[in-house]
Formats: C-alpha cells, sequence, structure tokens
C-alpha cells in the first residue's frame, strides 16, 4: 500500500465515481452532429478522459509520498495546514451548521421568498459565529436587511425571489407594495 | 494623434452634461464593480434603456468608462475578503487576500490602485496610436484554433499555479473544464450532463462558481476557524507600497500589459484569461515562486496590470471591426445600433468625434483610478473592522443576489453553495480553486473554438499547426505540461 492511507483511498473513489458517472451520462447525448465530427460527446469524453489519467497520477503520487506537497508547487494556500489538529465534537456540529445552514436558506428562497427568509437567516448566521448579545443581533440584522432592500428593491428594482407559499408570497407583496407606493411619492 | 486627442479632451470637459456623465461612469463603475456579483455588467444592463436619450457619443463613451473602473474596482473586495468583484479580479485575491491577512490590506490595494491606472492608461494610449493598424492584424491572423491554442496555453499555465502537487493542479482545472461542459453543447444545441433540471440547459454560470468557490468557501474557511477558536480579524495597516517597492516590480507591470493587450484584442478572451496569465507569467519568471499565492506583491501587481491592460485593447475589434468582445462590449454594440450606427472602420470616418470622445474618456477614467482610488482606499479598509460575525451574512447575502440576478434562477444560489462546500473541502484536500474556475471560464470558448477552429482547418492537425500563432502556442503549452508531468514523476516532497 506504500504511502497510501484510507482518505487517499476515498479521495480517488470519489474522483473515479465522477469519472464513471459523467461517462455513463455521455449515452445520453451520444448523438451525431451533421456539421461537427466529434459530436456532442467528443469534448466531454476527452476531458474525462484527462480527469481519469490524472487521478490515477495523483493516487500514485500519494502511494509514494502520501499527503506531502510537492516541492517547488506555487501559490498552495495554507489552508490545508490549518486544518491540521484535533476538533471537537461541538465544533464539527458547529461547522456542519455553517455548512448547511445557507443550503438551507437558498432551499427556503422558493417557497418562502427573499424577504422573509433572509431576516432568519441573518440572525442564525450571526449565531453560529458566536455573536451571543441580543440587542447587537437585532440591529445588526435590522441594518444588513434595510441596506440590502435599498439597495436591490428601492435603487436597483431587481428581482428577487417572492416566494409561492403564502403567507411568505403574501409578506413578499406587502414589502413590494410599500417600495411601490414610497416610489411614488414625489419627494422632490 | 494628439491634435485628435485634444479634440476628444475638449469635447469631453467642455460639456458640462457630458461631464457629469464621465463622473457617473466613474463613480458608479467603481462601486458596482466593488459589489460582489452586481457587477459593472448590472449598472451597464441598468443604463441601456436610458442611453438612448444620450448622444452616440455620451451613450458609447458612458460605457466605455464603466468598463475601465468596473474592472478596478472589482479588485477591492477581492483584496479585503476573497470575493473577486468580477472574474476579471479573481487572480488579483490570489496574493491581494494573503496580504490582507497578513495586515498588509494597504499596500495591497494601493498597488492594485496604480497598477490598474498604469495598465489602463498604457493601454488606451496604444489604443488611440494603434487600433486600426492592430485590428488588421488581428483579423488576418486571429481566428478560433488561434483563440483555442490560446485556451490550452492558459490552461497549461493555471494548472502550474495552485495545488499541492500538479495533480492536484490538473485534477482542478479538469474539473472545471467538465463543469462548463454542462448545459447545452456549443456546436449542435444538445443537452448534456442536465440530470433531469431543466434549468441546467443553459449551463452552470460562472459568476455563482465563482463567488462560491471564492467568496462562499472562505466564510467556512473563517466559520471553521472559529468554531476551534482559532479565528484571528486580520490587522489593518493603512500603510501604501513605497515608491522603491513599486519600481522593484516594473518589469512585472511591463510584461502585464504586453500580455493583457494581447488578450484583450482577442474576441472572447478578454480581461479574464489576461488577468490569469499576467498572474501565471508573474509566477513563472519569479526567482521566488514559493511566495505566490502566499502574499506576493507581485501577483497583485501582475493581475490588476493585466485586466486593466485588456480594456483598452478590447475597444479595438469593437471600434476597428464591429466585434465585441465580452458582454459589456457587446452592450456597446447596442448602444451604437440604438443611435442607427454601426461600429466597424466606417466609424473612423463617419464618426471620428465620437471616437476620440471615447479614448480620452477612456484614458481620463484610469487616470481618475489612481486619484479616486487613494482618496477611498483609506476609508475602504476601515470595512475590515467590522466584526467578521457581523460581516460574514452581508458578504453570503451579497454573493446569493449576486448570484440570483444573473439569471433570476434560484438554482444559482444553491450552485453557489454548492461551489462553497466543494471549495471549503478541495481547498483542505489541497485543490487549486484557481484552477477550477479558469476551468469553468475557458472551458466554454476552448469547446466552441476547437470545434471551429476544426472544421476550418478539415480536421487535419498539419493545417491546423501550420498557422505560426497556432504552432508556437501549442508548443508553448506542451513544453508548460511536459515539464509538469516530468516534475510529478521526479517528485520529492517539500
Amino acid at each position: 500500500m506504500g504511502n497510501l492511507k484510507n482518505s487517499h483511498l476515498i479521495e480517488g473513489t470519489i474522483w473515479l465515481t465522477i469519472v464513471l458517472v459523467f461517462f455513463a451520462f455521455t449515452y445520453d447525448f451520444n448523438q451525431p452532429i451533421e456539421i461537427y465530427k466529434f459530436g456532442a460527446t467528443g469534448w466531454p469524453r476527452v476531458i474525462l478522459g484527462i480527469l481519469l489519467f490524472v487521478t490515477l497520477g495523483n493516487l500514485f503520487h500519494q502511494y509514494r509520498f502520501g499527503s506531502a506537497a510537492q516541492s517547488g508547487r506555487v501559490g498552495i494556500s495554507d489552508d490545508d495546514d490549518e486544518a491540521d489538529g484535533t476538533t471537537s465534537t461541538g465544533a464539527v456540529l458547529k461547522i456542519i451548521a455553517v455548512l448547511g445552514t445557507p443550503f438551507l436558506y437558498a432551499l427556503s428562497l422558493k417557497p418562502a421568498g427573499f424577504y422573509f427568509a433572509t431576516p432568519f437567516f441573518i440572525v442564525f448566521i450571526i449565531l453560529l459565529f458566536g455573536e451571543r448579545r441580543p440587542r447587537w443581533i437585532i440591529s445588526i440584522t435590522l441594518l444588513i436587511y434595510a441596506l440590502l432592500l435599498f439597495l436591490f428593491m428601492m435603487v436597483l428594482n431587481a428581482p428577487l425571489p417572492q416566494g409561492n407559499v403564502s403567507p411568505f408570497y403574501d409578506y413578499s407583496a406587502f414589502i413590494l407594495r410599500m417600495n411601490s407606493q414610497f416610489q411614488q411619492l414625489d419627494l422632490w | 494623434m494628439i491634435e485628435n486627442f485634444l479634440l476628444g479632451s475638449s469635447a469631453l470637459f467642455g460639456d458640462p452634461y457630458t461631464l457629469a456623465i464621465f463622473v457617473f461612469g466613474v463613480l458608479g463603475g467603481m462601486l458596482f464593480g466593488a459589489i460582489p456579483g452586481v457587477s459593472m455588467l448590472t449598472l451597464a444592463a441598468i443604463l441601456l434603456p436610458f442611453t438612448a436619450s444620450l448622444t452616440p457619443a455620451q451613450g458609447v463613451m458612458l460605457f466605455a468608462v464603466i468598463y475601465c473602473t468596473g474592472t478596478y474596482g472589482g479588485a477591492i473586495t477581492a483584496i479585503l475578503f476573497n470575493i473577486p468583484g468580477a472574474p476579471e479580479n479573481a487572480p488579483t485575491a490570489f496574493d491581494g487576500y494573503p496580504m490582507t491577512r497578513k495586515g498588509l490590506a494597504g499596500k495591497a490595494v494601493g498597488a492594485a490602485v496604480l497598477c490598474s491606472a498604469i495598465g489602463g492608461v498604457a493601454s488606451a494610449l496604444v489604443m488611440m496610436a494603434a487600433t486600426e493598424p492592430l485590428a488588421k492584424w488581428a483579423i488576418r491572423n486571429i481566428g478560433p484554433p488561434e483563440i483555442f491554442a490560446l485556451v490550452f496555453f492558459g490552461l497549461a499555465v493555471a494548472s502550474s499555479v495552485g495545488g499541492r502537487t500538479i495533480w492536484k493542479g490538473w485534477m482542478s482545472v479538469a474539473l472545471g473544464l467538465i463543469i462548463a461542459t454542462i448545459g447545452q453543447d456549443p456546436v449542435g444545441g444538445i443537452d448534456r450532463f442536465n440530470f433531469g433540471f431543466s434549468d441546467l440547459a443553459a449551463g452552470i454560470a460562472f459568476v455563482p462558481a465563482i463567488l462560491g468557490f471564492f467568496a462562499v468557501s472562505e466564510i467556512f474557511v473563517q466559520a471553521e476557524k472559529t468554531a476551534r477558536g482559532r479565528y484571528e480579524a486580520p490587522p489593518v495597516n493603512m500603510e501604501f507600497p513605497s515608491f522603491f517597492e513599486l519600481w522593484q516590480q516594473k518589469i512585472a507591470v511591463i510584461r502585464s500589459v504586453f500580455v493583457g493587450f494581447f488578450c484583450g484584442i482577442l474576441p472572447g478572451i478578454g480581461a479574464t484569461l489576461a488577468a490569469f496569465m499576467g498572474y501565471g507569467e508573474a509566477v513563472r519568471w519569479s526567482k521566488n515562486k514559493e511566495s505566490f499565492g502566499k502574499g506576493n506583491i507581485e501577483g497583485v501587481i501582475s493581475s490588476e496590470t493585466a485586466n486593466n491592460a485588456a480594456t483598452g485593447a478590447a475597444m479595438i475589434p469593437l471600434l476597428a471591426l464591429g466585434l465585441p468582445g465580452g458582454a459589456l462590449t457587446a452592450m456597446m454594440v447596442a448602444v451604437f445600433q440604438m443611435h442607427d450606427l454601426e461600429p466597424g472602420p466606417l466609424v473612423f470616418y463617419n464618426s471620428p468625434d465620437l471616437i476620440w470622445v471615447v479614448f480620452a474618456a477612456m484614458f481620463y477614467a484610469n487616470l481618475s483610478i489612481l486619484f479616486i482610488g487613494i482618496l477611498e482606499t483609506k476609508t475602504i479598509l476601515y470595512l475590515l473592522k467590522i466584526p467578521f460575525q457581523f460581516l460574514a451574512p452581508l458578504i453570503l447575502l451579497l454573493a446569493s443576489i449576486g448570484s440570483y440576478i444573473g439569471r433570476g434562477l434560484v438554482l444559482d444560489v444553491m450552485v453557489m453553495f454548492g461551489a462553497g462546500i466543494i471549495g471549503f473541502l478541495l481547498r483542505r484536500s489541497g485543490y487549486s480553486i484557481p484552477g477550477i474556475v479558469l476551468g469553468i471560464i475557458l472551458g466554454k470558448i476552448g469547446e466552441q473554438n476547437f470545434a471551429q477552429g476544426m472544421q476550418m482547418v478539415h480536421y487535419d492537425l498539419f493545417d491546423y499547426l501550420s498557422r505560426p500563432v497556432c504552432l508556437i502556442l501549442i508548443i508553448a503549452g506542451t513544453l508548460t505540461l511536459a515539464s509538469g508531468l516530468h516534475k510529478a514523476f521526479k517528485a520529492n516532497p517539500a
């Protein structure tokens, strides 16, 4: 097994799975294109071939040298060095929560809409980053929410997700109605 | 040329309304360039309908000014928060953000201000002098085969930067390339890898991917540090780079001006590849290669000089040939058309006043980066004093909105967070995030130009390599890859 560790085998398996899954899916669109000899599959299959080659090369490197960085490599970030060391269960749970919360927020955008989901998202993120003072949490949440509404709703008129489930949709409609009434005011 | 330039300048400064539009463009470009996801393109798209009420010179000039200052604006967030305002600022973050973490944000932003201005001014001067002859050369010598060869070379260089081993550098680029194949194929329009999601037919947009891989993964890295009690706020230092420090980088600046200008001329390539190649060349020629990615000021200088040098060059195919090189120059074509004008060689004869107002405005816009940039930098650096627990939700939300408003798809927000999680995990395992991003950006361009190039040479490799520019770039790229492979098999742990 040389210097190969279980983590290397898992890493290699993930990459090989990506190659296999994508290769299998190329048969979904394996149709000729009249004006182009290589068709729709030519380019992706070449890239998958390259990916397979370099994945095997990476495994070979790990077999010989383990996880050690290659000498003379340029522009390596120091994140991996910092990732070493022990982590408590509480910290792991916190990291999982930080990774999961934005994803849940993205999932909630369609049903609940930007206008409703955003303040809750801000509060969760502030809490996950360790802030516990209620006055600060509330005031910063309101400040960020107001800033985003001002910039994207009032200045840019950006069409943000409104939600498609009541009462969230009604809340978005209320905010947008307020905005249009405000914009109709002749402040000048 | 000088006479025309003075005439253009007097038309710009002589009319208060034109001057007001110029100032608006300068400030608007900088501001929108600095908001992640909401790039100068957003501002340009908002303003497009309003240009109908402007004169053609004012309309085109406004867009040209936004292009110059917007390209610089994205560097600020790239340096301070690892969030490139636009794809062309991505390489600026490689060394700019580590400088911020070391307490050298002032130096990094100062270098970006100065070098953006130098790159832009140099590019504007060359543009004024050489638009017509350069355009003639480019149309004769540059086509899809050459663009593919340049993409190949760019990717070969990118794989040598970042990644704990060369294999991981290549795997990162290949991952980016395979992500870029999601969506319709560029020749036959056949859906690929949509996995049953109709929204994926349009492919993975690169703005959400970039925001995810850079900004969101950075938040996750900081969250991990906070959870493990290792987070330290970056020290704020207002010190600008000294004249001596900048003088030491003169070769990097000159090289990046050339790289940026060459990439900028090529339609569809533009400032993004210019910035990556400017950075890659800086690494290649440096005696201190290992310091790149850890806060080397030369990385910031090379990237920012090259991307701004590309802005003037991008006007060359637009004005001389009517070929837009990117999204913003395509919008400029729309401005021309709204006024019943067609960009191309005839514009030089029919509307020389328009051309020289635009040239003069681009020159002064790049100069204004220097003055306004220095003034605003000290204010902007105070952003670093905001506690990270309050900054994190703001960054995540700006990135979410930036991802969403491009195409109005919630899927893009999910893609961004997905890219953030993948980026977070890959960074820990020693993969190269810049490599993935460049693969995504160049994948589609590369495939499209490969297909067109192959059709042009009737699938004959010898015919392809008989084109001198192709031959040089393919040999250079192959040598880069071969040298990497040689090192990989001889590799010794650092």
